[in-house]
């Protein structure tokens, strides 16, 4: 039955998150000394590449917060949902109000978004066993639509600015991103981290296991007696509470907060991440996250505005030939690899298990 | 006579407009295997899942321990005590043989107290326990639906075609598994090999067009060949 693992197996099992954490940690330092400056300069938030590749670093991990969140709902719980850009967006709507209009302190603005993250998902909670599927899908986005209709009026205008956006928003100085950039990095980067190992808890816990076989069918759970409303509305909550917390990151370290974010595009967006990095796997939302947004960046400085044009063609080129996307091909060969090592090992050395 | 452990009462079930079971009873005595005979499409399955809440009956009565269980939500009808090996191999194959199982736990614990009779009837699963389902073969996922359903403490087992698409020599193997299981529990098994059926159970009902048009002792339908070849397409 279950075995416990050493610490030494766990670090071992570990040990390639731990270096990718420690390159991101060290990512600022290296490029900072690769262009001239000084570990101090680099410390001293001055001006430079050093600086810029953070701050486009910190937009990969808010979007790799936002990719996963989706990835709990979608890739591990089955439930389709067009409308999780509100999730992200009301985090981010809520905390450039609440900071600029009523003036609450960080402390209060992160209470309030977890509360809305509680709530946003009760609403969505509401028509869970009511409707699945595709109905499931356009209900989500009905209610998402009337969040982007709502932040773009001209009656709200004053709290949300409206179609151009909301502007203005006052900096926490503790988290102010150009004063405090490298601080903000690591914050970013600590919460990524955070919520990563939040997530892979929760799939390995008895209760994500549930959520994955409600994802292969929901009926066989229910025929084991679990009460599968309460498992997808779990899942749901976590993952609105993490995009919540994901649009407070944006709010705080983007100069506007754009209503393009509430809109079905950015929902689509978290999708495109998911199957560029490979659904249900969490890492894969991760690794999407960073892929979209680096070549996003690069092609748009490279090629101007055929970028969209050429960004679009190689999507469909990564869906076509690595449909399960990077994660999950590479779990696939990693496991093709295993099973034809064990048989080589059982051909020649009579060993190598099953 | 042993009192029904589950009792159905003239069961009337509707998939969207089609009428599918037009009348269905069947009487489970503890203790005992039954098994649910019929040709394709005769509503044998519908009728589990009648059972299960899955698809509910309109009309009739389906009473489980004494207690009226038709109109309740399946997750609640399974936690009374029902366990569901549904045909085609239903395991959930993102998960490990482990996780399978562990998921069935009705209390905690379930696992590791059932662990050597589980591993005793299906000594395959203790070897490949590590192993995702989607990696088993045909016969190791049907073993391990059934082993799944053994988990928590069932007194009745509904059993969908175990030996479909198996192998002559597992199928061998699943009988005396269903045998042995059925010391400690109640079976109503649905069973499209004849051979196998009358092999394992002591009471059948035949299902023919949505009705149960016939039962009694199986011992009494194996000479009968005319209801076999009737009823069954078999001789």
């Amino acid at each position: 039955m279950p075995t416990s693992s050493s610490p030494r197996t766990w670090l071992r099992s570990q040990l390639g998150l731990i270096l990718i954490v420690l390159a991101l940690a060290a990512l600022p330092f290296v490029i900072g000394l690769l262009n001239g400056q000084s570990i101090s300069d680099v410390l001293a938030n001055a001006k430079g590449n050093a600086k810029f590749i953070q701050g486009l670093m910190i937009e990969v991990f808010i979007l790799a917060i936002f990719a996963i969140s989706y990835d709990l709902i979608l890739g591990i719980t089955g439930l389709l949902s067009f409308g999780h850009a509100m999730f992200f967006a009301v985090g981010s709507y809520l905390t450039g109000v609440a900071l600029k209009s009523f003036g609450w302190s960080l402390g209060q603005t992160i209470l309030a978004v977890l509360a809305a993250g509680v709530i946003q998902a009760l609403l969505f909670g509401i028509v869970l066993p009511r409707v699945k599927g595709i109905t499931f899908a356009l209900v989500t986005l009905g209610l998402a639509s009337v969040f982007d209709i709502l932040i773009k009026t001209r009656e709200l205008g004053e709290y949300t600015g409206s179609d151009v956006g909301l502007q203005g928003i006052p900096r926490p100085p503790i988290l102010d991103p150009t004063d405090q950039r490298l601080r903000f990095y690591f914050v970013a980067l600590a919460f990524t981290l955070l919520v990563f190992l939040l997530y892979k808890r929760f799939v390995d816990s008895p209760t994500g296991r549930v959520c994955i076989a409600i994802r292969e069918n929901e009926n066989r759970a229910r025929m084991l007696g679990y009460n599968t409303f309460y498992f997808k509305l779990a899942a749901l909550t976590l993952s609105s509470l993490t995009a919540a917390m994901a649009g407070l990151l944006n709010a705080l370290y983007k100069p506007i907060v754009s209503p393009e974010i509430a809109g079905l595009g950015f929902t689509v967006d978290g999708l495109l991440m998911l199957l560029i990095g490979g659904m249900g796997t969490l890492s894969g939302a991760m690794v999407g996250a960073g892929i979209f947004r680096l070549l996003d960046f690069y092609f748009d400085r490279w090629f101007g505005e055929a970028s969209s044009f050429l960004i679009g063609g190689l999507y469909v080129l990564l869906v076509l030939f690595v449909p399960y996307g990077f994660v999950g091909a590479w779990r696939a060969r990693a496991l093709d690899f295993r099973r034809g090592r064990a048989r080589l090992l059982h051909l020649f050395g009579g060993r190598g298990g099953d | 006579m042993l009192s029904p452990l589950l009792s159905v009462q003239a069961i009337h079930t509707f998939i969207g407009q089609f009428h599918i079971l037009e009348g269905v009873s069947v009487e489970v005595p503890a203790g005992s295997i039954v098994a649910l005979l019929g040709r394709n499409g005769a509503g044998k399955t519908t009728t589990l899942k009648s059972i299960l809440g899955l698809t509910p009956p309109r009309q009739g009565k389906v009473l489980f321990d004494g207690q009226e269980i038709q109109g309740r939500r399946s997750f609640e009808i399974a936690a009374l005590g029902i366990g569901f090996v549904p045909e085609h191999r239903a395991i959930f194959r993102d998960l490990s043989v482990e996780e399978n199982l562990k998921i069935a736990e009705r209390n905690k614990g379930d696992l590791e107290r059932k662990a050597d009779f589980i591993f005793g009837l299906f000594p395959d699963l203790k070897r490949l326990i590590k192993l995702p389902g989607t990696n088993l073969s045909g016969g190791q996922q049907q073993m391990l639906a059934v082993a799944r359903a053994l988990v928590p403490d069932n007194k009745l087992l509904l059993i969908d075609e175990p030996s479909e698409g198996l192998a002559p020599v597992i199928i061998e193997s699943m009988m005396e598994a269903i045998r042995q299981l059925s010391a400690d529990s109640t079976v109503l098994l649905v069973e499209q090999n004849f051979l196998v059926a009358s092999r394992l159970a002591e009471t059948y009902v035949i299902i023919e067009e949505g009705r149960s048009v016939k039962s009694g002792s199986m011992k009494d339908l194996v000479d009968d060949k005319e209801t076999i070849y009737r009823y069954l397409g078999a001789a």
